[in-house]
């Protein structure tokens, strides 16, 4: 299979942005482009498919400007038969056009009928139900991120059907493609485009941060086994790289994990919520079986790791802001040592014995929940019980998780990658001495190294008789960590 | 891509960048322009304005800089602690408090700012009928201190304002978790580190909307507050300068030019005065309505 090499520098405002020297493409595969958020993959991909502006951005692909690049025979081919899937989708959508005209607008109008793959990608939905989906506009009768993403797809596996036999150089980009899907439908969509890769010699490229795809891949699509390749992005003293990703290097750890994890020994309850706590007129029950018969009170014990899991859009992160006081319940009952907490709590209770001191909380989105005026030494200001007196002791627990740049604490925080700033996100809340850390979709972003680092610091919590309570969407990896004992199922009733 | 911008930068000359720069630059380019102005007609009357004048056009003019600088520190400062303690209050359990202190600031706002002014100038005359003050400064601090009382809630509102938009972020709720305090992250994390654009256009703002109440008052007390106080007795301000009788006279030979167009000379060496405190006041307020306009739209304030 030929590889297509590139050399790429992206630069604005004298500011650069990406440069990577060898970036690698096989011909007619699955290239899955791993690596941490924000570390270029997308603009990457961008600048491949001939989509960045030069007229915004200084752009030189093989040391040649951009608008030569644009001209290429291969460039022209792959905007005119390739497809790019981008992450947010909504930027790809018209607003102004119902989603149906949007399936067929364009080069897509020539594919046959596209009900195989909406009926796939909506499984579980009836065809008058995903009509009425498609008979929406984007706004403001605005689809789930969720259904967005699927439209996208099915957009995409409509181009490729329109192709014959797709010369080797079409390429598909699916840029995190199943961000915002469960389980289910993330391997639904993968069976989908195996069966594409199957029958076309496309080349695609597939950005995802989420390394659980990796088991998948690699187990279920014999078929185009040898046609799929892993890259992983690193970035490694301030220089951008290629490395080929072994996948048995993340599922050996995978594996040695569930064999490591042992049942729980019983110790006293660090918290205890009573099922049945109805928050924006909803109830949420706790269950210890995903089909959710057997009702139990929500209980994290002493060094423990406990794993909340339901569907997206349940209500998890909705269940540990009540935990910890920031949004208002109609109705709990928590249990925290001896105290109890209802909806009746002052907030000025919270702040003053629970915030900090007993619990806290890593928030889902780095980028919201760090200040992004801030320096990276201000987001380790001002914590209680800081083990941070001075620069050194700071530097020294940000080297576990960084490549130190001398004037790294002055950075700020707008200027660093998604990943570094989960990074940050987490380490702050992980310096803190609670009982309890609640994390909340704590490996997004990561690559493989760190998500392994975060994992054993959250191992040395554990042994230090603290809690940790995950919510997360990688549930291959955290069904190997926590044992089952300690899975709860959430499920909502109105 | 290093080479090119290289390039760039040897074939423009460095000062039609910065001249570029200053244009992009609105805020900056006022500034410019106002300094420019200013020094222009400091030259201009240097060479044509008797000396004794010249001495009064600086003094009024360091006097009217000094409160205008002085009203916006102390309203940045009032309206500071203003919005931060309201803001508190509203969240605590202090309801009653926080009711009666939204009801003062309201009243407060109902007076119309020149009124409040005129209040504390009238307070300032009985303080000097009775010499319990006696400097200058102490009489421009007043003044400036009655200003920013008539003007520090504008800067209050956009502390609370600044503090809403950011309590519904993530950042502040996932730093209470972390058990920072409240304190620091609305002093530090919203109004320090992110509202610091938004306060310096209201600091500006505030400075024009100082100089232009100072002027206003100064005028009209210009009648005289008392039998024992006057005009006279205060600090001399620009106000205060252009409502004395010379410089009237030198404003109304302007009128001369619809009779004699030929006098247009003349009125810039022999009427300097009172056009130089016209103009001091009227180009001032002009630039720091630009200025701020500017600053606005380079830091996309909304």
């Amino acid at each position: 299979m030929n590889e297509r090499r590139y050399n790429i520098h992206i630069a604005a405002g004298g500011r650069e942005l990406v440069a990577i020297d060898d970036f690698r493409l096989t011909e007619s595969s699955l290239t899955v482009l791993l690596g941490e958020s924000g570390i270029g993959k997308s603009l990457i991909a961008r600048a491949i498919a001939g989509l960045l502006d030069p007229d915004e951005l200084d752009v030189q692909i093989d040391s040649r400007p951009y608008t030569e690049y644009l001209k290429r025979q291969e460039t022209l081919e792959i905007r005119r038969d390739g497809f790019f899937v981008f992450q947010e989708p909504s930027s790809h959508l018209n607003p102004l056009m119902k989603l149906r005209e949007q399936l067929d607008e364009g080069s897509l109008a020539a594919a046959p009928d596209d009900k195989q793959f909406l009926g796939r990608l909506w499984r579980d939905a009836t065809e008058s139900q995903i009509r009425n989906i498609l008979e929406v506009y984007p706004k403001p009768y605005r689809p789930s991120g969720g259904e967005k993403q699927r439209i996208l797809a099915a957009m995409a596996f409509k181009k490729i059907s329109t192709l014959d036999d797709a010369a080797p150089g079409t390429l598909f980009v699916f840029d995190e493609p199943t961000g915002n899907l469960d389980d289910k439908l993330r391997n639904e969509f993968l069976d989908l485009l195996a069966e594409n890769m199957k029958n076309r010699r496309i080349t695609v490229l597939l950005i995802t941060h989420d390394y659980s795809l990796i088991g998948r891949l690699t187990r279920s699509y014999q078929a185009i086994a040898k046609r799929i390749v892993f890259e992983e992005l690193v970035l490694h003293r301030g220089k951008l790289g290629l490395r080929r990703f072994e996948p048995e290097e993340y599922l050996s750890w995978l594996e040695e994990r569930r064999a490591a994890t042992r049942a729980p020994v019983k110790r006293e309850s660090v918290v205890t919520l009573k099922s049945g706590p109805r928050v924006f007129g909803r109830t949420l029950i706790f269950s210890s079986d995903p089909n959710g018969q057997r009702q139990v009170p929500f209980e994290v014990r002493r060094g423990s790791l406990t794993y909340l899991k339901a569907p997206s859009g349940t209500g998890k992160t909705t269940v540990v802001k009540m935990m910890m006081g920031l949004v208002k319940p109609e109705h709990m009952s928590m249990s925290l040592g001896d105290a109890t907490y209802t909806e009746h709590t002052p907030r000025r209770t919270w702040q003053k014995q629970v915030w900090g001191r007993r619990m806290t909380m890593v928030f889902q989105h780095a980028d919201e929940a760090l200040n992004q005026n801030a320096k990276v030494r201000d987001v380790f200001a001002g914590l209680p019980s800081s083990r941070f007196h001075n620069d050194d002791t700071l530097r020294q627990a940000l080297s576990e998780f960084f490549d130190l740049e001398s004037d790294f604490l002055e950075k700020p925080v707008k200027h660093l990658s998604g990943g570094q700033k989960q990074r940050l996100n987490l380490l702050r809340c992980l310096t803190l001495e609670t009982d309890l850390v609640i994390m909340d979709e704590p490996l997004n972003g990561l690559d493989f190294s760190t998500a392994v680092k975060v994992l054993k610091q959250i191992e040395e919590r554990l042994q230090a008789g603290r809690s940790v309570l995950v919510i997360s969407h990688n549930e291959e990896i955290f069904d190997a960590l926590v044992p089952s004992e300690n899975v709860y199922y959430l499920t909502a009733s109105v | 891509m290093t080479d090119k911008r290289d390039n760039m930068a040897t074939s423009t000359p460095v000062g039609n960048q910065w001249l570029r720069g200053l244009y992009r630059r609105k805020d900056a380019l006022w500034l410019a322009i106002w300094l420019g102005g200013l020094l222009t007609l400091w030259v201009w009357n240097m060479f044509f304005l008797n000396t004794p004048a010249l001495w009064r056009i600086q003094k009024a003019f360091f006097n009217s800089l000094l409160t205008g600088s002085m009203v916006v520190v102390l309203a940045v400062g009032l309206g500071w602690i203003t919005g931060v303690m309201l803001h508190m209050l509203e969240r605590g359990e202090w309801k009653g408090v926080y009711f009666v202190a939204s009801f003062l600031t309201n009243l407060l706002r109902s007076i119309p700012q020149i009124i409040v002014v005129l209040i504390g100038y009238i307070a300032l005359t009985i303080l000097l009928a009775r010499e319990v003050i006696h400097s200058s400064f102490m009489q421009l601090l007043w003044i400036a201190s009655t200003i920013a009382v008539a003007v520090f809630l504008e800067v209050a509102d956009t502390v609370r304002a600044r503090i809403e938009y950011f309590r519904t972020l993530d950042f502040v709720d996932a730093m209470l978790c972390c058990g920072i305090s409240e304190s620091r992250i609305i002093n530090i994390e919203i109004l320090w580190r992110n509202s610091r654009s938004h306060l310096l256009h209201k600091m500006i703002a505030l400075f024009g909307v100082s100089t232009f109440l100072q002027c206003s008052i100064d005028f009209i007390i210009s009648v005289g507050l008392s039998t024992d106080v006057s005009l006279s007795n205060f600090p001399l301000t620009l106000g205060s300068l252009l409502a004395r009788l010379d410089s009237k006279q030198d404003i109304l030979a302007v009128s001369n030019l619809f009779s004699d167009p030929g006098y247009l000379p003349v009125l810039f060496v022999r009427h300097l005065q009172g056009l130089s405190v016209a103009f001091c006041i009227v180009f001032t307020l002009l630039c720091i309505y630009n200025i701020a306009n500017g600053y606005v739209r380079r830091h996309r304030i909304a």
